[in-house]
């Protein structure tokens, strides 16, 4: 067997590809081109870092390909790069096809090297030649082809060109291991030598493998303790400190900065660098992003253009056409008659199109409201995705999450929250620290609504007036603030330091945009429209064994008491944890009917929207946190959000303040 | 007026190199402060006289009566011993942050070549005065940066924007995460913003980065 478990067994048959290259370097648009549509993707076994597989047919080849994490080193500083160095090592891919920046030509080469010593049958694809040539860089692939020792092939991925040379490519049987070899210092080499020595054939190539441990590779010893005994092991590690103590130098820094050294040699030489025709328009656009001022207004901008295309068409327009027009003028009474006909027991009809059924309410929800309010914000985040604008966010939230111990980067999940939490959890993979994870994850859960329920919220607080908006918002920010301070406060460790690459500026792929948009709508509701119908179904039976008026008694004096808001409202939070925007939908119900005053409906709103997340969240904060965090966290929020209510009550009654 | 004289009692009789570049510091100084060498107060100060004598021999100094004076290889000479000196003290008090600094930029001044020479200067930004405010003698690799009187290796995060800047070492922790973006010692750098966050090109890739790492990144102009 092979060092890591992470090689599906008995697939041994199956001719593997593995695509890798730096971050935003075109690797997922060239998955998608060799593969088609049908991709799998997957958790990489005892990881959360997911994989895309799919098959690819070359020439008659069949060949399966793997689309992995972006890296910008083989030694590991992220669980993203572990995982694809762990895919290069266990799982023997017949070939690698490094996908490079033409722009960057010493960053992709400097991978290459690595790659190299790993002895991996490579092709080397340098895609974005177009906006290289741009910049005036052009790249003699033949000359570095020779270089290298393998082939070297120029693209445009979103153009399709290159791709019928890498097709070819990929058809012949032999890709080539690179030639080319960093020298280093023979202090080095002597060592890597004696632990290459010690290392056994299958554990891999043993050099790569030698200069691994001697850039202290953490990740690297249980791979080693997998395949060595215990006495090699400490051999090995003997050797290192050895190593450490000859050099002087850090010789982790000695071994990256031959290994750069030679990416630039390699680099310059098959460069040539001619007038630079930029697009003058979309840098300077790029650079404004994150200007102190421009920036703020540009970041204006895009949140007016969010509300509009988002709240307003989204939420607004289609939002009423779907739920009025086509579900409360067809489908539903279509349905409702359909299974007054057909279902004899009474039970059976409430089920499905009752007050809590299945059709009326559940699929009403998830196809009325919360599909056409998910579907213009996933696009409308494609749309910032690819233009490069989130990380240019990242640079002007910085100093604003700075208060909350974390770093600008920790903006992306929070947008991404804005669309979907669940989701969003998931994206706090980008944060370095498990510390940074944690707080985010807090914030996420705490204090950031979902598209869904921002629809719904806007929509009540749009019947109020300007000022009840302000206090919402406001109240959300201070909360938002004192809870990111609390926990950066309580939650051990250091901040991390803000290290962000920004992406060049571009117009964005209109087919990326949709095919990206397309998948996480299908994402969405897979992931939701069950959820729906299962706490449809629980609240269902709550009501029918009348379980819901006794939580109802029994929440009566938080709900009527401190929050000053009628029994009723007991309902949509408990529905709230089924889905977020599914409670404050319910909250919208009830203020229609008229049973709630402004006060009461600014309480209830606050109160939901810091309220405990929903279930599928929760859930995926269990997957993503650990079980103990998630629980802790849950309570806690459950916990403000009532005191937050609590005290926004007290003071909007003391003080009336007119709401409208 | 400083006391020169402890130094003498380390010197063996093999460093009759040394004792001259003493004796012409020495006479240095005390010009250098307006004052009218004489050879009762070298011989007070370095405290040989037949030594001093011999300096005189071998054509650094003259000695004329009780005037000493310098000969045009002894200024050359004693002005490169006098620089090294001045430089070796500003590198331990301003960069190596040393207190007791002047025996060992006593020491430092015999020993080091003119390339480290060299180096210093243009670590330390070519200064034009030692700590204790005499003139350093310029050398060669400072004419050509008169009008740069900045001091050369300073932090990122004071730098000025649209310098370009080469990276002499990073004191960061996140060591690692800058290296794999190409941020390591040598590379070549534009600083394009400060506010909100740092953001610096290097090459093709830019990178952002706040300022506690940017203080961390320690440049020099190109």
């Amino acid at each position: 067997m092979e060092m890591h478990a992470g090689a599906p067994a008995g697939k041994s048959a199956e001719e593997r590809v593995a695509l890798v290259g730096t971050p935003n370097v075109g690797k997922s648009v060239l998955f998608g081109l060799l593969t088609g549509t049908y991709a799998t993707v997957s958790n990489y076994p005892g990881t959360t870092v997911e994989i895309t597989r799919g098959n690819a047919a070359v020439h008659g080849r069949r060949l399966v390909c793997i689309d992995t994490p972006g890296i910008n080193s083989i030694v590991p500083m992220s669980e993203d790069e572990q995982v694809t160095r762990d895919i290069l090592l266990a799982e023997r891919p017949v070939t690698v096809v490094q996908v490079g920046d033409s722009k960057n030509l010493a960053r992709a080469l400097f991978i290459t090297l690595q790659l190299a010593e790993m002895q991996l049958p490579l092709i080397l694809d340098l895609n974005m030649e177009d906006e290289a040539r741009d910049r005036g860089i052009l790249i003699d692939t033949r000359a570095l082809g020779r270089a290298l020792g393998i082939e070297v092939i120029s693209s445009v991925a979103p153009e399709r060109k290159g791709l019928g040379e890498l097709r070819r490519a990929l058809a012949s049987r032999t890709a080539a291991v690179p030639s080319a070899a960093v020298r280093y210092h023979d202090v080095i080499e002597d060592y890597a030598g004696r632990i290459a020595a010690l290392l056994p054939p299958a554990a891999g190539p043993a050099r790569a493998l030698a200069l691994m441990a001697l850039s202290r590779d953490e990740t690297l010893g249980p791979r080693l303790r997998c395949a060595l005994d215990a006495a090699a092991v400490e051999q090995i590690e003997r050797l290192r400190g050895e190593c450490e103590r000859a050099f002087v130098r850090p010789v982790a820094a000695a071994i990256h900065e031959t290994r750069l050294r030679k990416a630039n040699e390699l680099a310059d030489a098959a460069t040539a660098r001619v007038a630079a025709s930029p697009y003058p328009i979309m840098q300077s656009l790029g650079a404004a992003c994150m200007h102190p001022v421009w920036g703020a207004c540009m970041l204006a901008a895009v949140l007016l253009g969010l509300y509009g295309f988002v709240g307003a068409l989204g939420a607004g327009v289609l939002v009423d056409v779907a739920e009025d027009a086509v579900f409360g003028g067809y489908v539903n009474p279509f349905c409702t008659r359909a299974v007054e006909m057909l279902v004899p027991t009474e039970f059976l009809r409430d089920m499905l199109v009752g007050r809590y059924g299945v059709i009326t309410m559940a699929l009403t929800y998830a196809l009325a409201i919360i599909l056409p309010i998910t579907a213009t914000f996933f696009l409308a985040f494609g749309v910032l995705e690819d233009t490069g604008y989130l990380p240019r966010l990242a640079v002007m939230a910085d100093r604003f999450f700075r208060l909350m111990g974390l770093s600008g980067k920790a903006v992306l999940p929070m947008v991404l929250g804005l669309g979907c939490g669940t989701m969003a959890v998931m994206t706090t993979r980008v944060l370095e620290t498990r510390r940074d994870r944690l707080i985010a994850t807090f914030l996420l859960a705490l204090a950031v609504p979902c598209a869904a329920q921002l629809g719904v919220i806007m929509g009540m607080l749009g019947g109020l007036s300007l000022t009840a908006f302000a206090i919402w918002i406001g109240c959300l920010g201070a909360v938002l603030l004192l809870a990111g301070r609390l926990a950066a406060a309580i939650v051990p460790g250091e901040r991390s330091g803000f290290i962000m690459e920004i992406p060049p500026f571009r117009l964005p792929s209109i087919k990326n945009v949709l095919l990206k948009t397309g998948h996480r709508v299908v994402w969405y509701l897979r992931e939701a429209a069950p959820l729906f119908v299962y706490g449809t179904l629980v609240l269902f039976l709550l009501d029918k064994a009348g379980l819901l008026e006794r939580l109802k008694e029994v929440c009566a004096p938080v709900i009527t008491g401190f929050l000053g808001l009628p029994r009723e409202a007991t309902a949509a939070f408990l529905v709230g944890f089924l889905r977020r925007d599914y409670g404050a939908a319910g909250l919208h119900a009830l203020r229609d009917q008229g049973m709630l005053d402004p006060v009461q409906t600014m309480v209830s709103l606050l109160t939901l929207t810091l309220f405990v997340p929903c279930l599928a969240h929760f859930l995926m904060m269990i997957k993503e946190r650990g079980f103990r965090p998630a629980v802790l966290m849950f309570v806690l929020i459950a916990v403000l959000a009532v005191a937050a209510g609590g005290v926004l009550n007290l003071a909007l009654r003391a003080l009336a303040i007119p709401l409208g | 007026m400083k006391d020169f004289s402890h130094k003498i009692v380390q010197q063996g009789p093999g460093t009759q190199s040394m004792f001259e570049d003493e004796t012409l510091e020495t006479v240095w100084d005390i010009a250098e402060m307006g004052f009218t060498p004489t050879l009762a107060e070298i011989v007070k100060r370095v405290g040989d006289e037949a030594r001093v004598r011999a300096v005189s021999l071998a054509g650094f100094i003259a000695i004329a009566g009780e005037r000493v004076s310098l000969t045009p290889a002894g200024a050359r000479r004693a002005r490169d011993v006098v620089r090294r000196h001045r430089l070796a003290e500003r590198l331990f008090a301003d960069i190596l942050d040393i207190k007791d600094y002047e025996a060992d930029a006593c020491h430092f001044e015999h020993v080091i070549s003119p390339a480290v020479e060299e180096a210093i200067c243009t670590l330390l930004g070519h200064p034009p005065l030692c700590p204790h405010g005499k003139p350093i003698p310029k050398g060669a690799c400072c004419e050509l940066y008169t009008r740069k009187l900045a001091p050369l290796v300073r932090s990122l995060a004071d730098a000025e924007v649209g310098a370009m800047l080469r990276v002499t070492f990073i004191t960061s922790p996140a060591l690692q995460r800058l290296a794999s973006l190409g941020l390591v010692p040598g590379a070549t750098l534009r600083l394009q913003q400060k506010l909100p966050a740092f953001v610096v090109a290097i090459g093709e890739t830019t990178v952002a980065i706040d300022r506690d790492v940017a203080s961390g990144i320690f440049v020099r102009r190109m």
